[in-house]
């Protein structure tokens, strides 16, 4: 399904001249006219409107009763009226009715002075109320959950929170109760409101109704300070504005960009500031001592030391750059490694992409862009599950497939959050065997080279006819495909064969696994491949610098804002290379690599940082700086020019515009592409000149052939597969308000195979490869593949980075004792989060 | 008291309605039944039915009164899937129509959904019944297998390999599931909220396909048309109210009951004939179409034809048929508080002015009853019913905001009265009232709680 070309109409609102496009809704093409009407349930973003606050009321000749602008689609000729005394008279009721029942207490009220409610009663209402009875008393406030307060009696029963519940995140929580004036929302059975999206309907909320507990009380509208930038937690790269108050970070709220995330956050992008200003953020630089601990030391003390260390290591050093890396840093950092330092070890991921395959993939003709999800007739997800990977991806896609009949197939290793309910078709391979599905896909889509046989042929052959019938799709893949490069390969085919690279609308989506993983490859923060993807001299790559620190062959290692000890495959093996070698870290807090630094930088948070990052989809973002450094940090983009200064090279950047100007010169698809022009919005460089005629180069790497065909790994047991949790991560770990979301270990199993383990949900097992071992619990899951097994990587303790090595490997399970509940830490079978859910909300007292 | 006029039913829908077992197939198969349908399935095409309904001028008898044949006309041709329901959730105080007809002639009905359903080509057929009709909705459900055990229902209805499939379901509970499109939404497991219009049913209707819904006497009807042509049907009734209508009297009057009549006839004959009259009180006023409709005084209405178009001049409707009759005794206070408290209740919340203008009227109201209420109050009465009218999302608001308005305009003395002193119970005919003088201190206290705890949930 493409997107519908519409005609524009002409109509005459309050005797002004307005032209819309055919089918916008009264209320938005008044604005084009700059009439405002008001409203309170109408959000566009929402769907459909559902016309139930009647607050948008207005006349429209020829039509004897008042209608809901919301609702009413712009026709040709329409004569409209928003300010006769039938119009205002029917908004002053609707204003007097909304304040019956609603307490208003704005004083104490979070909302008062950001009010849509306020506003239209002073705008709209009639001034004074005739109500005088009791109003509705409700408790209050309520926990919805643990992160958001709700107060039913200022609750004006707009819908909207249970509108996104239903219709948006699907997570089907939120409803209204009861009826008529005695409405409120809630959830079944009063449980608390847990979903990775939930923080989305407090500022939705026209009213003070959905507060969140760690905004509320803190400032007042006309306290504060807001800004744009972008929240580089996660791939999804959303445009965010930052709430500040006395030059600290008190409230993160969306800041709509349809081509980016359409308006929406997830609770982890939201509430993931405290860590910003918390007590445990490194706020200079430290020098660890021969016992271990840390001690301050000043810039220049710490830059000449981190450059002598480098120094002495030379070509044997090697550099990771973690997703919050801007093209900026990564640039400067490269150059540093190559040109300072004649190093070409730098990775900015543990996958290894081909730098082949990678500049082919890059071309614009074959990128699909965000929005193009849309209007797709059909989305293939890939070896991904954006909920975990690029949350807002989640949301896209389903309202692709809810709004405009999106056909959605998937094929992952684990079952993903899409399949079961969105989508049509869900094929499950085995852990690392996407490359036998990928490559039957292939062969079933008639590309030359590979046979439509094979494990998964049936599969395929099914996917292969749902692609072909549908002309436009966009298929959406994980970077981990990369972990065998004949599967991207085979990818690519897949998008010639379908004729992508051919059609507008269509083309292939990357889900990496950090948030700027584009743009430090666009800066060229690869082995063997520079800036722009060029060919660079060879260097080794995130495994061989692994195993080069570990056997001494590496002796010196930057890390910007990297943990791979906790993020990456054989995470112990890190750990053990990092704790034997001289390590550089920029770090906001002491994470688990940074634990092994010797010179620990203060690195700036994406709410303090100037510079820019590339979104999945090829839009270049700027972050812009919303609260001032705090005492003691310095730019990073400085302290690593700093750095190269001192190695020698004559780098000359005053700020970090110049730093851009001059990536920007080394990389031909960026052009001249200056600050200004990516602005709020961000700009696609494939959509701009030079870039959208940009051809890559033949660069050095090879060309995905002559890949070893993939074998099951042998022995008996489960095959292992690893995943992402969105709370899994180190956002969670340092904010007090999502720290009873991060997951302990859980070993997912199929029906099937709990039966034969006679195991099941909850029991407590060791699970162990090898000699590495680590404890869970038994998640037992639908639509899983039996024969699999899955851990999260990420978690605080039983890390399955423990026994992953990045290769599907077989695992043994044990039952372990049930460990005594006496609430001292107990390993890795603590269950914090169970006990969160399980835990009933505060009674509201006697129903 | 004028002796009562003449006044006789004219029984097309209720023709055996006393013939016991009539609701069994075979009983109504052996007095004529299930012969429509054969005509309309092995004789006529589905235009031919439309035309036939269409031609007949059978309005809607659920309480809106428009054309059925024009409603089922609107839906799509071509092959999708289409859907009619048939609306049975009667719930509105004053009429009990319906559940007679389903109760005592359900095969009458199920033919009717049959004929319609090849009319507007539509395959999956619904009953949506309220959900206290416990017994009729057994008896549908007997009937409906019935119904399918002798080939009427099926994948082949009479081996003609047209598909009509029934469902009976039952609602759980809700008036505002009587609005249409809230009655699809709850028949789609959704919260009985009314959508918003359009798009109208007949385009996107029951899980977005075309969907035609009628009233239980709507469709009750359609056999004897498709049976005996539309020219006979228009013979009876007048020219824009063709046919018969089941006219449900209740309230002061000596014989409450159902009575099929022409309509046309005079009020006066439904009431003082039929229903027996008053017990020689004065007739004070009377609701003409169920608890929705303005009321009407005696003198305004009793010698009105009983028709859709004479109910409308007067500024009153004919609605579902059904009238409740208030003698003198009747203090219209308590009246508009009785109607207004029904429809608060039942009030879904989705649109603002029906859920707190229902709320502000009962409790304005109740102070009104108490003797707390000042002049302002009444002033606010009337203008609240005039801002909820026209302005909210379905017609429920409204159907409070006419009668209640109807009542403050047309016995403003009483309601004068009332601010001065309240409206005393009448030997506890209305309810129990009292003064406000003579409520003692705890008991208000103790009225007041329960307030709180059955508005605010809060005790």
């Amino acid at each position: 399904m493409s997107q519908p070309i519409r005609n524009a109409v002409t109509l005459v609102v309050d005797g002004r001249e307005v032209v819309a496009p055919e089918g916008t809704m009264l209320v938005d093409a008044a604005k084009m006219g700059d009439i405002e009407i008001p409203v309170f349930c109408y959000e566009p973003k929402l769907g459909p409107p559902v016309g139930a606050c009647r607050m948008c009321l207005v006349e429209i000749e020829g039509i004897p009763k008042l209608q809901t602008a919301c609702s009413t689609p712009v026709r040709d000729g329409m004569v409209v009226y928003t300010q006769t005394d039938q119009v205002k008279e029917a908004q002053n009721a609707v204003v007097e009715f909304l304040l019956v029942n609603h307490p208003l207490d704005c004083p104490v009220c979070d909302k008062g002075g950001e009010c849509p409610l306020q506003d239209i009663a002073m705008g709209w209402g009639p001034g004074k109320s005739r109500f005088t009875d009791p109003k509705r008393h409700y408790q209050k406030p309520l926990e919805l959950s643990p992160l958001i307060a709700i107060d039913r009696e200022r609750c004006i029963l707009c819908y909207r929170c249970v509108r996104f519940s239903q219709e948006i995140s699907e997570d089907e929580q939120l409803v209204l109760h009861e009826r008529g004036d005695r409405s409120f929302v809630g959830t079944f059975d009063d449980r608390p409101y847990i979903a990775p999206f939930h923080g989305n309907v407090i500022e939705l909320c026209p009213v003070g109704a959905l507060t969140s507990y760690s905004y509320r009380f803190r400032a007042r509208p006309w306290d504060i300070e807001q800004a744009g930038s972008i929240c580089t937690l996660c791939p999804s790269q959303c445009n965010v504005a930052f709430t500040v108050r006395d030059e600290r970070v008190m409230r993160v709220l969306a800041r709509d960009n349809k081509a980016v995330d359409d308006g929406w956050l997830c609770d982890k992008g939201r509430f993931g500031y405290q860590m910003l200003s918390g007590s445990e953020r490194i706020t200079e630089p430290m020098v660890r001592a021969g016992d271990g601990s840390l001690s301050p030391v000043s810039w220049e003390e710490a830059i000449r030391m981190a450059a002598d260390g480098l120094r002495k290591a030379g070509p044997r050093a090697a550099a990771l750059a973690g997703g919050g890396t801007s093209n900026e840093e990564g640039f400067l950092a490269q150059g540093l490694m190559r040109d300072a330092l004649g190093s070409g070890n730098l990775d900015s991921s543990p996958n290894a992409p081909d730098p082949q395959l990678l500049s082919e993939l890059a071309r614009p003709e074959l990128a699909a862009k965000v929005s193009d999800l849309d209007y797709a007739g059909g989305i293939l997800v890939l070896g991904a599950d954006p909920l975990h990977e690029m949350p807002i991806l989640d949301l896209r896609i389903r309202k692709a497939v809810r709004r405009n009949g999106t056909r959605l197939l998937v094929a992952t290793e684990r079952p993903s959050a899409l399949d079961g309910g969105a989508a049509t078709d869900a094929v499950r391979y085995a852990p690392g065997e996407a490359i036998a599905f990928i490559e039957s896909l292939a062969g079933a889509l008639g590309a030359e080279g590979y046979e439509a046989s094979g494990r998964y042929a049936k599969d395929a052959a099914a996917i292969a006819d749902a692609l072909r019938a549908i002309p436009d799709s966009v298929i959406v893949w994980g970077e981990r495909l990369w972990r065998r490069p004949g599967a991207v390969k085979a990818l690519h085919d897949i998008a010639r064969a379908l004729q992508m690279h051919q059609r507008i609308g269509t083309g292939l989506l990357e889900v990496p696994e950090e948030s700027n993983a584009r743009g430090l490859r666009e800066a060229g923060f690869l082995p063997e491949t520079g800036p722009g993807y060029r060919t660079a001299a060879a260097g080794k790559g995130a495994v061989q610098i692994r195993d080069g620190l570990a056997s001494g062959d590496l002796s010196a290692l930057l890390l910007l804002g990297s943990d791979p000890v906790r993020n990456y495959p054989g995470g112990e093996t890190w750990r053990r290379a990092l704790a034997s070698t001289f390590v550089v870290a920029f770090a906001l807090t002491e994470d688990e690599s940074a634990k092994h630094a010797n010179i620990v930088f203060p690195a700036e948070s994406h709410a303090e940082k100037e510079g820019v990052v590339t979104h999945p989809d090829g839009r270049l973002q700027r972050l812009r700086r919303n609260v001032p450094l705090p005492s003691g940090v310095r730019p990073t983009w400085w302290a690593l020019a700093e750095i190269a200064e001192a190695l020698g090279t004559n780098v000359d950047y005053g700020t970090p515009e110049d730093v851009f100007a001059a990536l920007c010169a080394e990389v031909p698809f960026y052009g001249d592409t200056a600050y200004e022009e990516i602005g709020g919005r961000g700009l696609r460089w494939q959509e701009r000149d030079p870039g959208s005629s940009w051809v890559p180069q033949p660069t050095g790497g090879g060309d995905g052939t002559g890949v070893p065909a993939y074998a099951p790994p042998e022995g008996e047991g489960l095959v292992l597969g690893t995943y992402k949790d969105i709370w899994a991560a180190e956002a969670t770990r340092r904010n007090p308000s999502l720290r009873f979301l991060m997951p302990t270990q859980r070993l997912e199993l199929s029906a099937k195979d709990a039966k034969t383990l006679d195991l099941a949900n909850g029991d407590p097992v060791t699970v162990s490869a090898d000699g590495s071992r680590l404890e869970a619990r038994v998640s037992v899951r639908e639509r899983m593949r039996p024969g699999a097994a899955f851990l999260i990587e990420g978690t605080e303790t039983d890390n399955a980075n423990l026994i992953a090595t990045g290769e599907p490997r077989r695992i043994t399970v044990e039952r372990r004792p049930e460990p005594e509940t006496n609430g001292s830490a107990s390993g890795g079978g603590g269950n914090g989060r169970a006990r969160v859910v399980a835990t009933p909300m505060p009674a509201e007292g006697a129903r | 008291m004028a002796a009562a006029p003449t006044a006789k039913e004219t029984r097309i829908l209720f023709r055996n309605i006393d013939e016991p077992e009539l609701a069994s197939i075979r009983t109504y198969k052996e007095l004529g039944g299930y012969q429509s349908i054969r005509k309309a399935f092995l004789e006529m095409a589905p235009e031919e039915v439309l035309k036939e309904l269409e031609e007949s001028g059978l309005r809607g008898r659920g309480g809106a009164g428009f054309s059925m044949g024009k409603k089922a006309s609107f839906l799509p041709r071509g092959d999708m899937d289409k859907y009619l329901c048939c609306n049975a959730d009667e719930s509105e105080p004053g009429a009990f129509k319906d559940r007679e007809l389903m109760q005592k002639n359900p095969h009458q009905l199920i033919e009717g959904i049959i004929i319609a359903a090849r009319a507007a080509g539509a395959n999956r057929c619904f009953i949506f019944i309220r959900g206290e009709y416990d017994l009729q909705g057994d008896i549908l459900d007997q009937a409906v297998e019935e119904a399918y055990e002798a080939g009427f229902l099926g994948e082949s209805v009479l081996d003609t390999g047209e598909q009509v499939e029934l469902v009976v379901h039952r609602g759980a509970g809700a008036y505002i599931c009587g609005e249409e499109t809230a009655l699809l939404d709850s028949l789609e497991g959704k919260r009985g909220n009314p959508r918003l219009k359009p798009p109208f049913p007949a385009v996107q209707g029951l899980y977005g396909g075309p969907t035609l819904i009628n009233n239980v006497e709507t469709l009750s009807n359609v056999p004897h048309i498709v049976g005996s042509g539309a020219d006979w049907f228009k013979q009876f009734g007048t020219e824009q109210s063709p046919g018969t209508k089941v006219v449900s009297v209740s309230g002061d009057v000596r014989k409450p009951g159902n009575y099929e009549v022409e309509l046309g006839i005079p009020t006066r004959e439904l009431i003082e004939g039929l229903a027996g009259g008053t017990e020689e009180r004065a007739i004070k006023c009377f609701f003409p179409g169920g608890s929705s409709a303005p009321v009407l005084t005696a003198e305004e209405g009793l010698d009105l034809p009983y028709s859709f178009e004479a109910m409308q001049e007067a500024g009153s409707m004919l609605g579902s048929g059904s009238i409740i009759v208030c003698d003198e005794r009747t203090s219209i206070v308590q009246l508009a508080l009785r109607t207004a408290k029904f429809y608060h209740h039942e009030s879904c919340g989705k649109c603002t002015p029906c859920r707190e203008g229902t709320n502000w009227t009962v409790k304005m109201l109740e102070r009104m009853i108490r003797g707390e209420a000042t002049p302002i109050d009444l002033e606010t009465i009337a203008s609240v019913q005039k801002n909820i009218t026209g302005n909210c999302l379905c017609v429920l608001g409204d159907s409070m905001a006419a009668p209640v308005g109807s009542m403050v305009e047309k016995f403003r003395p009483e309601f004068e009265e009332a601010l001065e002193k309240g409206v005393p119970s009448l030997n506890g005919r209305n309810g129990g009232a009292r003064s406000g003088a003579a409520e003692s201190k705890g008991r208000r206290a103790r009225r007041e709680a329960e307030h709180l705890t059955d508005a605010g949930r809060s005790r």
